[in-house]
């Protein structure tokens, strides 16, 4: 008795779910009729313009796609619609900061506490804000090798910009990144097997998503005093030297990673002063069987 | 011109002419493997870990590859140091002085401005040069490569700056023995006028008397005094090698 009630109890279920996402998918196409198109666009009071047009495919393999458009766009029910508090496009999308709040309130708060979160708070332009790394119709899980291959990619449209590191006192790590064993192991997953998730740390793996701050903070996961701990997150059997393998995204140099840096110069050396007399040996020898040895054999 | 027929002596035994075998092919296989690592950002390097399905397959196969020469550098050591002492086929590998005296009356006979040529004993500067390489390379590439592979080992006792330097020593030195073999082991294996296309002697496994005592002269009087230079005149079918 108790197990069949268990049964219709789950298809009862299964078929509300299910027709509520039928309900779902058939409001939200009411939306995408308009909001499909290409070049769709809102302009706000300043000028400033931002694209409206949602990609019913991308949208669909996003992990919102449950949810109808009113969720996050709540009020826009009727057309045309009621005009948007925000003066610009900037502050619109800092206004939306909040409804992602509303479900991922412990990403919102990290966020706030972090670099980039504060800035916002000073009112920067140009620091990311939750879109403009997880796009606003196209969030995908982060897990996905999708997301986390690209992820260097993803920070580096900032932090591969020297004007705008410039402006906050950052370095330029991108490059360097991409040539460390982590990076150029991403770097492959991403060009050569994108299906497989990248192995090697992404840039969030060390410094977090969401409450990145600079190594000088004592509370940043970077910081001298807690890198081992994150190095240990995957290199669980690190020695107590391991974190001083870390080369910081910068170019070894007569100051900075001493011994690297003189290794590359004596290959620099050697390398070509090896190539030098091994040429030269063989020429010589060249200039023996064709020259020397006719002559002799001539006299 | 050529040396080649007659009676012959053994130069290299079968299980050296197997270790050779297998550092060529296990070379080619690192190389293949190491390179497109190394230049990871090239259009070249980016096809070749594509064809091979991807970097974690290529670290496996490089990995593989690198402990199978360890262990035949390993087995290389002891049967030196075991054989050290017999009279013939032994190591005979050891650098002296006279190698460089040997280079620099090389170098003066090659120009032209001498009319004797040094007397090579079994080895001459040139292959002893070849040698050392070999062994000397693949030491660095192992130390650097086990560091790089065990990154959290090798910082329980030692600073961590040893990680980014041994990843700097392992492509350098990578660089170094693939320009040694493409300059020095070709030309003198394969393009050498004598030995062109290519020296059969690691395959074969033997040189003739005659070529020794032209190439190897000091290694030709030890063979007389030894007795192991004798037999049939040079270009008779019936010339046997001698025991060694």
């Amino acid at each position: 008795m108790r197990r069949a009630r268990l049964a219709v109890l789950a298809v009862v279920a299964v078929t509300w779910l299910w027709a509520g996402r039928a309900a779902v998918a058939q409001e939200n196409a009411a939306c995408l009729g308009c909001h499909e198109a290409a070049g769709t666009e809102v302009t706000f009071p300043d000028g400033s313009r931002l694209g409206a047009t949602v990609h019913p495919q991308r949208f669909g393999a996003s992990v919102h796609a449950p949810l109808p458009c009113v969720t996050c766009h709540a009020g826009q029910t009727d057309y045309p619609h009621p005009p948007r508090a925000a003066r610009s496009a900037r502050a619109y999308q800092v206004a939306a900061q909040q409804i992602c709040a509303t479900c991922h309130a412990e990403a919102a708060a990290a966020y706030a506490a972090g670099s980039h979160g504060r800035a916002v708070a000073r009112g920067a332009t140009d620091v990311p804000l939750c879109t403009s790394c997880h796009t606003a119709h196209e969030v995908v899980p982060p897990a996905t090798a999708a997301f986390r291959n690209n992820a260097p990619e993803l920070c580096g449209n900032c932090h591969a910009d020297e004007a705008l590191m410039a402006r906050y006192g950052v370095r330029v790590v991108y490059q360097a990144y991409t040539e460390e064993f982590h990076g150029v192991t991403t770097r492959l997953y991403r060009i050569v097997t994108p299906m497989s998730p990248s192995p090697a740390a992404v840039c969030s793996d060390c410094h977090t998503a969401h409450r990145v701050l600079p190594p000088t903070d004592p509370a940043s996961t970077v910081s001298p005093a807690n890198v081992l701990a994150t190095c240990r997150t995957c290199h669980a059997t690190a020695g107590r030297f391991f974190a001083t393998a870390w080369t910081e995204h910068r170019a070894p140099s007569l100051r900075f990673a001493t011994l690297v840096y003189l290794v590359q110069v004596f290959y620099w050396i050697l390398i070509p002063a090896t190539v030098a007399v091994l040429v030269a040996l063989t020429a010589l020898d060249l200039w023996y069987w064709v020259w020397v040895r006719r002559r002799r054999r001539r006299a | 011109m050529r040396h080649w027929r007659g009676p012959q002596v053994e130069r290299f035994s079968l299980l050296q002419r197997l270790e050779h075998f297998v550092l060529l092919v296990l070379f080619n296989v690192l190389a293949l493997t190491g390179l497109p690592q190394k230049y990871s950002t090239s259009a070249w390097g980016e096809q070749l870990i594509a064809v091979m399905g991807g970097i974690a397959h290529v670290r496996f196969i490089h990995r593989t590859a690198a402990v199978l020469l360890v262990v035949m550098g390993l087995y290389h050591v002891v049967v030196v140091a075991a054989t050290r002492r017999r009279p013939v086929r032994r190591h005979d590998m050891r650098l002296s002085l006279r190698d460089l005296r040997d280079l620099w009356g090389d170098v003066r006979f090659l120009a032209g401005l001498s009319r004797e040529r040094p007397r090579f004993g079994r080895f001459d500067y040139r292959q002893k040069f070849e040698y050392w390489a070999v062994l000397w390379g693949t030491v660095i590439m192992a130390v650097s490569g086990l560091v790089m592979w065990f990154p959290e080992f090798t910082t329980r006792w030692l600073p961590g700056v040893v990680v980014p330097a041994a990843r700097v020593a392992h492509g350098g030195e990578a660089l170094l023995a693939l320009f040694a073999v493409i300059l020095w082991h070709f030309y003198n294996a394969h393009f050498r006028p004598d030995v062109f296309p290519m020296d059969p002697a690691m395959f074969t496994g033997t040189i003739s008397v005659e070529r020794a005592r032209h190439e190897h002269p000091a290694e030709y009087e030890e063979l007389e005094r030894l007795g192991l230079a004798g037999g049939p005149p040079p270009g008779s079918p019936t010339a046997r090698p001698p025991a060694s």
